[in-house]
């Protein structure tokens, strides 16, 4: 009996409804923060590199959690893989679109409804193109740092041509 | 049954948006002129019934009706206003309303962070969103004009 009940998933609407948008709008508030943040020092473009050095940290951490009942990966195809389903899964309710790779270290994941930015335009919206970088780059660096855990040093850049789907091209750096 | 047209204004009086559609007498003035019209208007019925009414009400405004339109009123907790005229013989305006509130405001401007709040809504995929909720309405039927 105990077991099931700590199986069950939030059914109630409203446990569901609090859990989701606490993450939504705290990360567009880290996003709109830092984004005045940067524009203090009137640069002329927006800098973003803390908001992925925040997304870093939180995969790196991140990683240890969900990785604690998985055996050890067979190789870095694998770890993608992983990433694109379970790691995508547990963050964004759901998989990766669509995964493609050159077998030499670029792997494109494709995502065609980013949850981050599903709320901002829908079927091909141009929108707010310009601003969408904003809501990627913490995405960015928690991919990096989720893969710099499982010992994988990549670099990792966001692509969107039209909202609410965007790329994610993580280059693997071969030493 | 027809929608003619939908205000919302924030908590302070600002008009976040405004969408027509079966509009037939223009008011001739601009639309800002147009919503502090409305929102003063709103403003003093709102006092009106609060003071004039005989027995303590918890909603308050709800609508009024002229010979050729109906106008509703429906205001949150957090003091932003919805407006919306439709003819005499709509239906379950009132939950209209509280949908639009709750699956579209709430959906697309509040979880938007690059939408602020208290200043007019720009986002094209809220305005596409209240479209298409007014259309699939049955009380939304456009008479031909």
């Amino acid at each position: 009996m105990k077991h099931q009940f700590t199986d069950i998933k939030p059914t109630s609407n409203t446990k569901a409804e609090a859990d989701e948008c606490l993450f939504e709008y705290l990360h567009g508030e880290i996003v709109n923060y830092v984004v005045s943040k940067s524009s203090d020092d009137n640069n002329k473009e927006e800098d973003l590199s803390r908001l992925e050095w925040m997304g870093f940290s939180v995969g790196y951490r991140i990683i240890e959690r969900l990785t604690r009942e998985w055996p050890r990966f067979k190789d870095e195809l694998d770890i993608i893989k992983f990433i694109c389903t379970d790691f995508w899964t547990s963050l964004y309710h759901k998989q990766i679109d669509n995964l493609r790779t050159n077998h030499h270290g670029v792997y494109v994941l494709h995502d065609h409804e980013f949850r981050l930015l599903a709320k901002i335009g829908k079927s091909g919206s141009k929108q707010y193109l310009k601003e969408s970088p904003r809501l990627l780059a913490f995405t960015c660096g928690l991919l990096r740092g989720s893969l710099a855990n499982l010992g994988i040093a990549c670099i990792v850049k966001a692509e969107v041509s039209a909202l609410p789907s965007c790329k994610f091209n993580v280059e693997v750096q071969r030493i | 049954m027809t929608i003619h047209n939908l205000y919302v204004f924030s908590k302070n009086g600002t008009l976040l948006f405004y969408e027509e559609w079966n509009r037939l007498n223009k008011s001739g003035m601009t639309k800002e002129e147009e919503a502090k019209l409305m929102y003063g208007m709103l403003f003093s019925i709102k006092s009106f019934v609060s003071k004039i009414s005989p027995l303590d009400s918890k909603e308050g405004f709800l609508s009024y009706k002229t010979s050729k339109y109906t106008l509703h009123y429906f205001e949150t907790s957090s003091g932003l206003k919805f407006v919306l005229n439709t003819d005499n013989v709509a239906q379950n305006v009132r939950e209209l309303l509280q949908r639009l509130y709750s699956q579209v405001y709430i959906e697309y401007v509040v979880k938007n962070p690059l939408c602020q709040p208290n200043e007019p809504i720009q986002s094209e995929l809220f305005k596409i969103k209240v479209d298409e909720l007014m259309k699939k309405s049955p009380s939304f039927l456009c008479r031909s004009l």
